[in-house]
């Protein structure tokens, strides 16, 4: 079958076997290697996409269920080569180590910017929680998220 | 211009969270075959047929393998890490006849996709005669031998005796006896084990991406199972998702992939995912000991007397380095005059024991701390006081313990233990509430602390190979590969400053054969101080060469030549100056290539010590232990980027809560079959579950290399799972609960409540 759906702002049409995962296309037919397959079933959140701006996770959806909607992946997190604020913010706290989680973290990260609530960081925490890491203790990345979500916080109220 | 000692943020990053890396699964080579692998279903059993048609015939399947289809490469791996005292019992790369745990290989399908291939796996008919499972390593010992032509199941015996051994505890005052017992812990790298192989059959060179913590030894490895020539095999690690140990040697998977890339002449890959993780990936911890000291009545130890298993599983990939090394780590930071540790190492029908972070120096901590606490209460004696008491002091310090390890007496080098403890017995207000009952609602707070030693480096060598490219930038090329480590910027840092140039004009490459022609690896917490001492030394050699070709350019002579900042210039003629990039433009023209190679060898292992406080509460209505402050202290040697060490210090230390309170996978005692292999229920330590670390560090340079480095990597793993069981015992007074049993779970503590505790004091 023939989907059509946007992926990081560009319209896409790929065609699918109806039994194959997001991740799986996302991975395989469109070359966007940047989101992980941790585990398969939805609890290490390394595939971690938004979909219309939603996390969800790409091994438990379909590649069909897609059709229509908006998916954004790590690789459309950086808006013409400039990196958002949680990306920067994962740099500088040394919120990865070996990297292959931190995509899942960065979306999940995102999404706690754009809904621009000023959290602590127990909330950071709870979260975060539906990804793990194993390399960094997560530390530093509570750190990043808190830096990134609340700088963005800050700057909105100063706005209004 | 001093790089070393700052807090640079990473090259490596930028890359990674752009989704930019490039791990093994997200390396597909135009007309890659898929692999996948059948699996034993049983722990131990005979296969009595194996029947590939059905799986052959599903559209899509490109080849499906039994033993008999590969034979070339159907013998057994060469042992790893060869040990006198082991009897090493290697696996072929698919099992024959016989299979020896659940996950065990038994044979392959090889198709267009994984799809495909998973799904012509489940069309494999395997028939098995069960056969009784070996899953004690106690009862094991004497069991019926588990491998074909084994006269038992006994591997390998370790014995270590210091002054008079067991027989000094007739001159204690007071023995006390304890049982432990670590838990069997998945090392679970986020990124599961895979491999990528290319043959190229005109140039007939196979080219492997594979996620290993050493290409170099990869790479022989390969060499040996498919009688092909280490210098037709390139190797790559490529980004790798963690590594934690896990994958310093070569599995079966690697070899059966290489070999039908060659055969089929595609490109073949494998991906594991979480679940053969779980029953293909090493496994580690899993030992029981029975330990006893002998003290006096002030406290002073008189003898530390150990008696365990190693429940090894299988096979014995890397050999005995576990067991081995979980002895020697015994006494750790403490004057321990009278010494005796016997290990048994004994195969199971279990996944394979090989490294995983720590290696046995958990174990061993693990074993002395809880001594010292028992010991303590036994004397009616404050937890840290004892502690005060054996720790070795400064003029102790360097102090030889006795026990030869890594090649070399272990020599302690000077340190001040006592002031290190101190730090963390003070920041988490350890004098203020220790003969105090804490409530908050239903939770109980209690405090524990738990020093350790960590022993890094100290084996083989390491090589820097040092490069002038073409636009004046220092490439250095290493045989240790990163698995998330940050080498990259940390030898980096070290390569700038022993060259005096500016960190961006330093490359690093690192976990590729074809860049440096030997080396060993990443494991151990060995790359600063080996890759690390191995890039100063080359840096003093790459600097004399450069200055040589510019004083043939320059007509002079190389001592009347300066080197600053990247500009080779003629004393005192600041006009007769050429840039690295100039330089490089003239080693271009003349056709020479600009190059230094320089490789460190060890003398021994550093140490460093260190200490962790941790204030746990503990609810008495649903026994849930929740970690509210944890504190360290440790010694860095000198530390060449404090952002890195913290990030390997809280990360291990996660690793060890997680050994502590959460992670074991349970593996049935009648069938062997594991019982909780995947992520819903082997629990891994998550954000909302850990607390914010509290790190304070400590440089004492090592001796045993010239920048006095110390590896940082293993530290954090060693102490916590003995601070929380304290603290979980110091919350649970009134219980007597005694937590010598890993992981210590709600569960557990409530059977431990409802029994009444433990009374018993033990001694004898």
């Amino acid at each position: 079958m023939e989907i059509t759906c946007e992926v990081n702002g560009q319209p896409v049409t790929v065609e699918v076997e109806p039994h194959w995962l997001l991740a799986d296309v996302l991975r395989n037919q469109l070359g966007l290697t940047g989101l992980h397959l941790g585990c398969e079933y939805g609890v290490c959140g390394a595939c971690t996409v938004l979909m219309d701006g939603e996390p969800v996770r790409s091994c438990l959806s379909f590649a069909s269920q897609v059709a229509g909607h908006q998916i954004t992946t790590v690789e459309g997190l950086a808006v013409d080569g400039k990196l958002n604020r949680v990306q920067t913010a994962f740099i500088n706290h040394h919120a990865l180590q070996c990297g292959f989680c931190t995509p899942g973290f960065l979306v999940t990260g995102t999404y706690l910017l754009q809904q621009g609530k000023l959290l602590n960081r127990e909330e950071i925490r709870e979260a975060l929680s539906g990804n793990l890491c194993r390399c960094t203790g997560y530390q530093q990345i509570v750190d990043a998220v808190e830096e990134a979500v609340n700088q963005q916080s800050a700057n909105a109220v100063e706005c209004e | 211009m001093a790089y070393i000692g700052q807090r640079m943020t990473r090259v490596e990053d930028e890359r990674l969270v752009t989704g930019q890396g490039q791990y093994v699964s997200d390396i597909t080579p135009s007309g890659t075959l898929h692999l996948a692998v059948v699996r034993s279903l049983h722990a131990h059993a005979r296969i009595t047929h194996l029947d590939l048609s059905s799986a052959q015939c599903l559209d899509g399947v490109i080849g499906v393998y039994g033993p008999d289809d590969v034979l070339p490469i159907m013998k057994p791996f060469p042992p790893g890490m060869v040990d006198a005292r082991l009897q090493a019992r290697m696996p072929t790369p698919l099992a024959t006849g016989r299979v020896h745990y659940v996950g065990e290989p038994v044979a392959v399908v090889v198709a267009l996709s994984r799809y495909i291939a998973e799904d012509a796996v489940r069309l494999v008919e395997v028939n098995y005669e069960p056969l009784p499972a070996v899953t004690d390593p106690v009862a094991g010992e004497y069991a019926d031998p588990i491998h074909d032509g084994a006269d038992s199941n006994l591997a390998a015996e370790i014995a270590y005796r210091v002054g008079a051994g067991a027989d000094a505890l007739k001159d204690a005052d007071l023995v006390v006896q304890t049982s432990l017992r670590l838990g069997r812990v998945v090392g679970h790298p986020m990124e599961p084990r895979g491999i990528v192989a290319i043959y190229d059959s005109e140039q007939q060179n196979l080219s492997v991406y594979a996620g290993t913590q050493g290409v170099h030894g990869f790479r022989k490895s390969l060499a040996d199972m498919l009688g092909l020539s280490e210098s037709r095999i390139r190797v790559v690690a490529p980004d790798t998702g963690g590594g934690f140990g896990l994958k310093t040697r070569i599995y079966p998977e690697d070899v059966l992939a290489a070999y039908l890339a060659m055969r089929l002449n595609r490109p073949v890959k494998w991906q594991g995912d979480r679940y053969e993780e779980f029953i293909s990936t090493n496994q580690e911890r899993d030992q029981w000991h029975r330990a006893k000291i002998g003290v006096k009545r002030d406290g002073r130890i008189v003898a530390v007397v150990d008696e365990y298993y190693q429940d090894q599983g299988a096979y014995t990939p890397s050999g005995i380095i576990v067991a081995d090394t979980t002895a020697v780590s015994i006494m750790g930071p403490y004057r321990v005059p009278n010494f005796e540790a016997v290990g048994k190492v004994v195969v199971t029908n279990k996944v394979p024991v090989g490294p995983y972070r720590g290696a046995g120096r958990p174990q061993g901590t693990f074993v002395m701390e809880r001594l010292m606490d028992h010991a303590a209460d036994a004397l009616g004696m404050d937890r840290v006081q004892i502690r005060r008491i054996n720790l070795l002091t400064p003029d102790q310090l360097p102090y030889q313990n006795g026990i030869s390890s890594r090649g070399a007496l272990m020599t302690l080098p000077y340190g001040e233990y006592q002031k290190t403890m101190e730090q963390v017995v003070d920041a988490i207000q350890y004098e203020q509430y220790r003969d105090t009952v804490r409530c908050e609602g239903d939770w109980r707070l209690g405090i524990g602390i738990a020093n350790y030693l960590e022993m890094s480096g100290g084996v083989g060598f390491e090589g820097a190979k040092m490069r002038l490219l073409s636009d004046g930038r220092v490439q250095i090329a290493t045989g240790a590969s990163g698995q998330g480590q940050g080498h990259r910027t940390a030898i980096g840092q070290v390569a700038a400053d022993r060259l005096g140039l500016p960190f961006e004009q330093i490359v690093v490459v690192e976990g590729d054969t074809a860049a440096i022609e030997r080396g060993i690896g990443t494991f151990g917490s060995r790359t600063m101080i080996m890759a690390g001492n191995a890039t100063t030394q080359a840096a003093k050699g790459f600097r004399q060469r450069l200055l040589a070709f510019a004083a043939d350019l320059f007509e002079a002579s190389p001592e009347d030549l300066m080197w600053q900042h990247g500009t080779i210039s003629v004393s005192g003629v600041p006009a007769r100056a050429l840039s690295l990039a100039q330089i490089a433009e003239e080693a271009l023209t003349r056709q020479q290539e600009l190059e230094y190679e320089a490789y460190f060898d060890a003398s021994g292992p550093a140490f460093g010590m260190g200490t962790h406080g941790v204030e746990v509460a503990v609810n008495t209505k649903t026994w849930e232990v929740k970690i509210r402050q944890y504190r360290i202290c440790h010694d860095g040697g000198v530390i060449v980027n404090p952002l890195l060490v913290e990030g390997q210090t809280i990360g291990g230390t996660v690793q060890g809560l997680g050994t502590a309170l959460f992670e074991a996978l349970i593996i049935d005692p009648d069938s062997g079959q594991p019982q909780n292999a995947s992520f819903l229920d082997y629990l891994l330590p998550g954000a909302g579950e850990m607390p914010d670390f509290m790190i304070t560090e400590v440089e004492y340079p090592d001796p045993t290399n010239p920048e006095g480095f110390k590896g940082v990597a293993e530290g954090g793993v060693m102490p916590p799972m003995a601070a929380v069981c304290a603290a979980i015992e110091d919350a649970l007074k009134e219980w007597h609960v005694r937590a010598d049993v890993l992981p210590i779970t709600p569960n557990d503590i409530f059977l431990q409540v409802t029994r009444g505790g433990a009374h018993e004091t033990r001694s004898i």
